[in-house]
């Protein structure tokens, strides 16, 4: 398996040289931006690219999605119902009414709420293991969001991010690949790197570049994370706590350089983890931190969600490596 | 970069590549701008650039500022009730109860609800005015929950607080002495005689 990370999608390497606009006066070096600008952006949204990554990334986020829905199920009328523990009529002092539109408004009866509570489950379970995928798709993000708008007293930042990545699974071919789909009806033409891929994942990592950039951000108006004393904050709450880490009051060190790596890596994680040479150790510290955050702070769900969309800058060829590994048959199209 | 050696073949046609552009520009600003416009502080730019976008923004559930955990982590908080029953016995319980709430994804789902309202409730010392204009926010979402609570249990009368837990200096920890949690009481609520619960 290759374990070299390569830029995410096919990008030229900048040449140096100079060009012969360079050689032509102003007016053709203007032009000359602007058709590199063109060719960039066209490079970066309408390339093919491998589906498969965009598959490891549906059976995350079904899975996930299915927990998820599974856990709404237990208490679906008090999250959903009309006599919840937030009525639909003081849903607006939570979230943008009337934009945020919820199937739970519409059918808010006992049996109702659980129905499409249920319906949003296997319509997960589909997705994640590739069985009519669009639809699956487009149903799990109806489901998805009908949950997330109608409960906005109950949602956090796992709700945050699987929403954005069930939105790209809805955009991309995500069950071209390591599904039941192409299992029972093999489509050659399908398999074959796609735009629609490409786009999907550009959605996800721009998408989590500008979370970390806000979150970083943030964090920068707080006194704490420059004193390096913010994750201390998180040890001695109990609230959050599932792992007592509270030893850590001798290490008053320790707490600042953890603190301070956290708060830089958010940062600059928009920046560094484009270029190969970086992307390895800025991913690894996602891994650290989102499990970290899963196993101490009892988030394990978000921790999971923040590393699936985390995967969308793993190269195809890293998946494409486990994927030989498995026993099923590869497309020959798609052997490297 | 020589533009004409990397000339770049996308199989999309130049037509659909213009029209995709102009979608994905409209998502990426549906991305970006809800942060920049919220939490506060935020500039009257963005909160002007995003109106237009805000149908689109929440029937998509993008609307997140992405503050995790910032400015600064503060304090947990729950909310502890105690209800009268019919019977005239009474109980007691706690959003979230960490006991009871399991798997810890609904421990979760149950906390936020503590975690959204707290911001809204000033401490006790906070001056009249602040506490009666807080009140008119945070009042209707706790009539919610002792509503729920009262038909969930087949109660009469229940009366709720918030709780701030302390959150100790290491200093502290390794004295292992701890100042007092915060209380604030929420009211107490009942249906009218007659409600069918």
């Amino acid at each position: 398996m290759s374990q070299t990370l390569s830029a995410v999608g096919a990008r030229p390497a900048p040449d140096c040289t100079p060009g012969p606009w360079q050689e032509q006066g102003h007016h053709l070096a203007d032009k000359s931006w602007r058709a590199e600008w063109l060719v960039a952006w066209n490079s970066f949204w309408f390339m093919p690219a491998d589906p498969l990554p965009l598959a490891m990334l549906r059976i995350a986020s079904g899975a996930l999605l299915a927990w998820s829905s599974a856990v709404w199920l237990l208490d679906a009328e008090a999250f959903f119902g009309n006599a919840g523990w937030l009525p639909p009529a003081n849903v607006w002092r939570m979230n943008d009414q009337p934009w945020q539109w919820s199937l739970y408004f519409v059918f808010s009866s006992a049996i109702a709420v659980k129905a499409i509570t249920i319906v949003t489950l296997l319509a997960a379970a589909l997705l994640t293991i590739g069985l009519a995928t669009p639809l699956a798709a487009v149903v799990s993000c109806i489901g998805f969001l009908s949950a997330a708008n109608r409960a906005p007293l109950n949602v956090f930042g796992f709700d945050d991010v699987l929403g954005m990545l069930l939105i790209a699974l809805v955009v991309g071919p995500s069950g071209a690949v390591c599904s039941l789909d192409s299992l029972l009806w093999p489509n050659r033409k399908s398999i074959e790197p796609s735009v629609r891929a490409n786009i999907a994942i550009r959605l996800i990592q721009v998408h989590l570049c500008t979370i970390y950039f806000f979150s970083g951000c943030g964090k920068l108006l707080g006194a704490t994370w420059w004193e390096g004393t913010a994750l201390w904050g998180s040890i001695a709450n109990v609230q959050y706590r599932t792992l007592d880490l509270t030893g850590l009051a001798r290490f008053p060190l320790i707490i600042n350089l953890l603190t301070l790596g956290t708060l830089f890596w958010e940062v600059l994680y928009p920046v560094l983890v484009w270029p190969r040479l970086t992307r390895r150790l800025v991913l690894a510290m996602a891994v650290m931190v989102h499990l970290g955050i899963g196993l101490s702070m009892g988030m394990m769900e978000f921790g999971l969600v923040m590393l699936t969309a985390n995967a969308a800058f793993i190269p195809s060829s890293v998946f494409r490596g486990l994927w030989h590994s498995y026993p099923l048959p590869v497309p020959h199209t798609l052997k490297s | 970069m020589n533009v004409a050696a990397h000339r770049h073949r996308s199989p999309w046609k130049p037509s659909t590549r213009a029209v995709a552009s102009l979608v994905l520009i409209v998502y990426l600003a549906a991305v970006i701008l809800p942060p920049l416009a919220g939490p506060p502080p935020t500039s009257e730019l963005a909160n002007w650039l995003i109106r237009p976008l805000r149908p689109f923004i929440g029937a998509m559930y993008l609307g997140h500022g992405y503050r995790f955990f910032a400015p600064d982590p503060g304090p947990g908080h729950s909310i502890e009730w105690t209800m009268r029953l019919s019977d005239g016995s009474s109980r007691v319980g706690v959003i979230p109860d960490a006991h009871t709430d399991r798997p810890r994804l609904l421990y979760h789902r149950r906390f936020m609800i503590s975690e959204k309202i707290a911001p809204s409730v000033p401490l006790l010392d906070a001056p009249e005015a602040i506490r009666v204009a807080a009140r008119r926010e945070w009042q209707p979402l706790i009539k919610g929950i002792a509503g729920h609570l009262l038909r969930q249990h087949r109660g009469e009368q229940i009366t709720l607080v918030l709780r701030e837990h302390i959150l100790p200096s290491p200093e502290e920890v390794i004295r292992a002495q701890y100042d007092a949690d915060t209380i604030t009481p929420l009211g107490t609520y009942q249906f009218p005689p007659g409600t069918r619960l």
